[in-house]
């Protein structure tokens, strides 16, 4: 049965996606990627890593989004209901080598690759926090340290007084 | 797992090229540049997950978390200069700004 | 023997390079002595050198061209031919120089016209003595070089320096023939020497020496101006007048049929190349004929007899008969360049007026032109008992006993040419010279201006030799030829017998000729009917009239034949090839790698959108070659 819930997610998600990219009103365009970001966390949710989803929704959803649009309203980026979408003649080369690059893709998963062991299983945050914090324990420092440098990289962009 | 991995990472390649046709159908437009990169990494996120379920690691949880949080600063600098660049010419047209050419 | 040969060839050539180098800085009377002295010299030892004549002989000088069986040493050939042309060649050239510093005085640039005139005759006289084809080859370019500088010697004129081109072409394609029949001998028989090519003959299959022969007659019919490569001639009146008299009367004409005359054994077996010759020579007399009688130009007129008598000669060879064609090739050197020296003293007497219908009365006014003209002209038309008379009677009596259709065809042909010959030659004389002096008339000043006495000085030797050069070869009846004797050595020299009543009723019959010739042209030029001839001639010529004026309109076909496909092909060439091709395809690779570097440079644009691009291209191309190397 979750099978059948995945693949709901998936459709959901693609459809979502599709729109977010095709859609020419920015802030339309945020929230249905917000709906995309939903579906793919019942996804990270269905394949074991439920700390994952829900990090998904949190910060992808939660905080980046709402990044993009208090900027995208900070802008104020003239008439949005006049926005244009970009023509036929912009979209054929990402048609064209997205195509490329799908069908090379899907000739490199054609090689099946072995099952393991059947049943779902779940990661708890005991089991996900302990492998965290000691094997990738230089990492999360290391991430900590960036994410310091985006504060203060952020804070000298966007002051008033340009230099 | 639920699903055969093949299946997920098909999902994840075709959220990958949606993204990447984002990027490249916009691209004279900052912000939609930006979005198609999101959509980019959180296939690149469940390609991870996937994985990691397959062979029962749980590595692959944990570096989406970092991909995660890494993309969360690359957006915040990001951002902070769509702004910085519309404070320069009130425009967020990815050709105004040419300066590097040649 | 070696020493007057020697000196035959150097003291020519001496005053040639003299002249050329510091001519300039002799006095005049210096270059002129030079220049006629040398010649004068040179006819010297050629008396000295018949004198001790004892047979035919081959003197070595000195090497030459020497590589690996190909000899072509600097050997002389004198035997019979050669001496009697050497010794006519030398006095004619002196003669001819003499009268040229007096006619040549006004001008100026001397010194080149001597070098030039000297050069020939040592060309010449080479061609003549020449022992191998190499040598003789050089004596043929030499003088086909000096002919063209000599003819646009006034070259600051287009029209003079376009004629010594176009003489110098034509006979390129004749030298070009000559050319190769000489290297085919050489190499059918190893060798170029002549008296070894001439003994030779035999061993050749027929096909192959009507081949060479052909060839042969091709090169004597450019240098010889017969038809079809006759068209320079009269073109090359454009020259000085004693140049016209020596080169293109008197000598270099004569090469061709000398030519002939020399690889006579050689040829001789092949009865076709016979036959071309002949009707070569006998169609080329009949065309030059008919266009002297429609000629208005004086000069123009004497060329056309010039190439109408050369065509006797062809066809004196042509038939086999080598001492009737060389004797009167001697008297036609005599009587032409006569005719070319009295032309040049009436040019000048007229203030180098040339139209013939603008003349008249000089018979008054230039007695010691007209008498010797007179002389001359009577030889020309071929009046009983003058030396032309005798040789060109020879010929014809050559040719009738030949025998066959074709030979009695030609016959006839000479026989036409002959009338046609005689009432030319009065027609000119009665115009030039007859009537009364309408010169006060036409000229700007009130007379005519005087001629020097060395022009007409150096008539008269030579009128002398025309009219009594008939001694030279008797006929039988009259006691024998002394040049039939002297050539009875030579192969084809020996004359046809036959029986006196035939020369007789044959000499009757071209004597008839001749003298028709003269009443016709009197009927129709004489005393009353000359004015009404000028005047009809004021207007435009009628059609066939000028058919014939501008010599059977060969110019014209030769110029819609050749030169205009030619003309087009170059252009064709030259601006679709040559600059829109080659040039254009360079222009256009090297726009087209300026325009792909500009292209290229374009790529780093500082837009964001393009790199985006870029990238998606390159992750593409780099996934799908994954892709296929997987597959």
């Amino acid at each position: 049965m979750e099978q059948i819930f995945f693949y709901i997610l998936a459709a959901v998600v693609l459809v979502a996606t599709l729109l977010a990219i095709t859609e020419g009103h920015a802030v339309h365009a945020i929230v249905y990627l917000a709906t995309s970001f939903f579906a793919l966390a019942g996804i990270f949710y269905l394949l074991g890593a439920p700390l994952i989803a829900v990090f998904e929704v949190i910060i992808y959803a939660g905080a980046i989004m709402v990044l993009f649009l208090f900027v995208i309203m900070m802008l104020d980026m003239g008439q949005p209901e006049k926005a244009r979408g970009p023509s036929l003649k912009q979209w054929w080369p990402a048609l064209l080598l997205g195509a490329i690059i799908l069908g090379a893709m899907f000739t490199l998963f054609a090689t099946t690759i072995p099952e393991t062991l059947a049943g779902w299983s779940y990661t708890d945050a005991r089991e996900f926090s302990r492998v965290l914090f000691r094997r990738y324990g230089v990492a999360v420092e290391v991430i900590s340290l960036q994410l310091l440098f985006a504060l203060v990289g952020a804070l000298y962009l966007g002051r008033r007084k340009l230099p | 797992m639920i699903v055969p991995l093949t299946h997920v990472l098909i999902l994840a390649g075709i959220i990958f090229v949606m993204g990447l046709a984002c990027a490249i159908a916009w691209r004279s437009n900052l912000i939609m540049i930006l979005i198609g990169i999101e959509i980019m990494l959180n296939a690149a996120m469940l390609a991870f997950v996937g994985g990691g379920a397959h062979w029962r690691l749980v590595d692959g949880q944990v570096f989406s978390l970092v991909i995660m949080a890494l993309t969360s600063s690359e957006v915040s600098l990001a951002l902070s200069m769509v702004v910085y660049l519309h404070r320069r010419k009130k425009t967020v047209s990815a050709d105004e700004f040419s300066d590097m050419k040649g | 023997m070696k020493l007057y040969l020697s000196l035959i060839l150097l003291l020519p050539l001496m005053g040639g390079i003299i002249n050329a180098l510091v001519g300039r800085f002799l006095p005049r009377k210096g270059s002129e002595l030079l220049a006629c002295g040398v010649i004068w010299g040179a006819f010297a030892a050629s008396l000295l050198a018949s004198l001790e004549y004892q047979g035919a002989a081959r003197i070595d000088l000195m090497g030459w061209l020497s590589a690996f069986d190909f000899q072509a040493p600097v050997s002389l050939y004198i035997d019979p031919l050669s001496l009697v042309m050497i010794v006519m060649i030398t006095f004619v050239c002196a003669l001819i120089h003499t009268y040229s510093v007096a006619y040549m005085a006004h001008e100026e640039d001397y010194v080149r016209y001597f070098a030039l005139l000297n050069l020939f005759v040592f060309a010449m006289l080479a061609l003549v003595l020449a022992e191998n084809l190499p040598l003789l080859y050089l004596g043929w370019e030499g003088v086909g070089f000096c002919s063209y500088g000599l003819i646009g010697f006034w070259y600051s004129d287009e029209a003079n320096a376009t004629a010594g081109r176009k003489a110098f072409i034509v006979t390129r394609i004749g030298d070009t023939a000559f050319g190769i029949a000489i290297v085919w001998m050489f190499m059918l028989m190893g060798t170029v020497s002549i008296t070894e090519l001439n003994g030779m003959g035999s061993t050749l299959p027929m096909a192959t020496v009507t081949g060479i022969g052909l060839l042969l007659l091709i090169g004597a019919m450019g240098k010889s101006a017969q038809m079809p490569l006759m068209v320079w001639l009269p073109d090359a009146m454009a020259g000085p007048t004693p140049v016209s008299a020596l080169i293109h009367a008197a000598t270099m004409v004569t090469a061709g049929v000398y030519l002939l005359a020399r690889m006579f054994p050689l040829i001789s077996p092949s009865t076709t190349a016979m036959a071309a010759i002949a009707v070569t020579g006998g169609v080329t007399a009949f065309y030059a004929a008919t266009c002297a009688m429609a000629q208005r130009d004086l000069k123009r007129a004497l060329a056309y007899s010039t190439i109408s008598q050369i065509g006797y000669m062809m066809l004196g060879v042509g038939a086999g008969a080598i001492t009737a064609a060389t004797f009167h090739l001697l008297v036609h050197a005599f009587f032409k360049a006569l005719l070319f020296l009295g032309a040049g003293c009436v040019i000048a007497a007229m203030h180098h007026e040339q139209d013939i219908f603008k003349m008249g009365g000089l018979r008054k006014r230039l007695p010691l032109t007209f008498w010797p003209f007179l002389a001359g002209g009577a030889c020309l038309a071929g009046l009983p008992l003058t030396g032309g008379f005798f040789s060109k009677d020879s010929i014809l009596a050559a040719v009738w006993l030949k025998g066959g259709a074709l030979y009695g065809g030609l016959y006839l042909l000479g026989l036409v040419t002959a009338l046609l010959t005689s009432i030319y030659t009065f027609r000119m004389i009665y115009m030039v010279f007859g009537g009364d002096d309408s010169a006060g008339k036409h000229s700007d000043s009130a007379h005519a201006c005087k001629v020097p006495g060395l022009m007409e000085g150096a008539l008269i030797p030579l009128a002398l030799l025309g009219l009594f050069g008939g001694v030279l070869n008797l006929p039988s009846y009259l006691g024998g030829g002394w040049l039939g004797g002297f050539f009875s050595a030579l192969p084809g020299g020996k004359e046809a017998e036959a029986s006196h009543s035939l020369e007789l009723s044959l000499q009757a019959i071209a004597g008839v000729l001749a003298l028709a010739g003269l009443a016709i042209a009197h009927m129709r030029y004489g005393n009353a009917r000359r004015q009404e001839r000028i005047a009809a001639a004021e207007g435009d010529a009628p059609g066939f009239v000028t058919f014939f004026q501008k010599g059977w309109r060969f110019d014209d076909l030769y110029r819609f034949l050749f030169i205009r496909p030619f003309e087009t092909l170059s252009g064709f060439l030259w601006r679709q090839v040559d600059e829109g091709l080659i040039d254009g395809s360079l222009d256009r690779l090297a726009s087209f790698l300026g325009r792909s570097g500009e292209g290229l440079g374009a790529w780093t644009s500082g837009k964001v959108s393009v790199y985006i691009i870029s990238f998606a291209a390159g992750a593409a191309l780099v996934m799908a070659y994954t892709a296929w190397f997987l597959l």
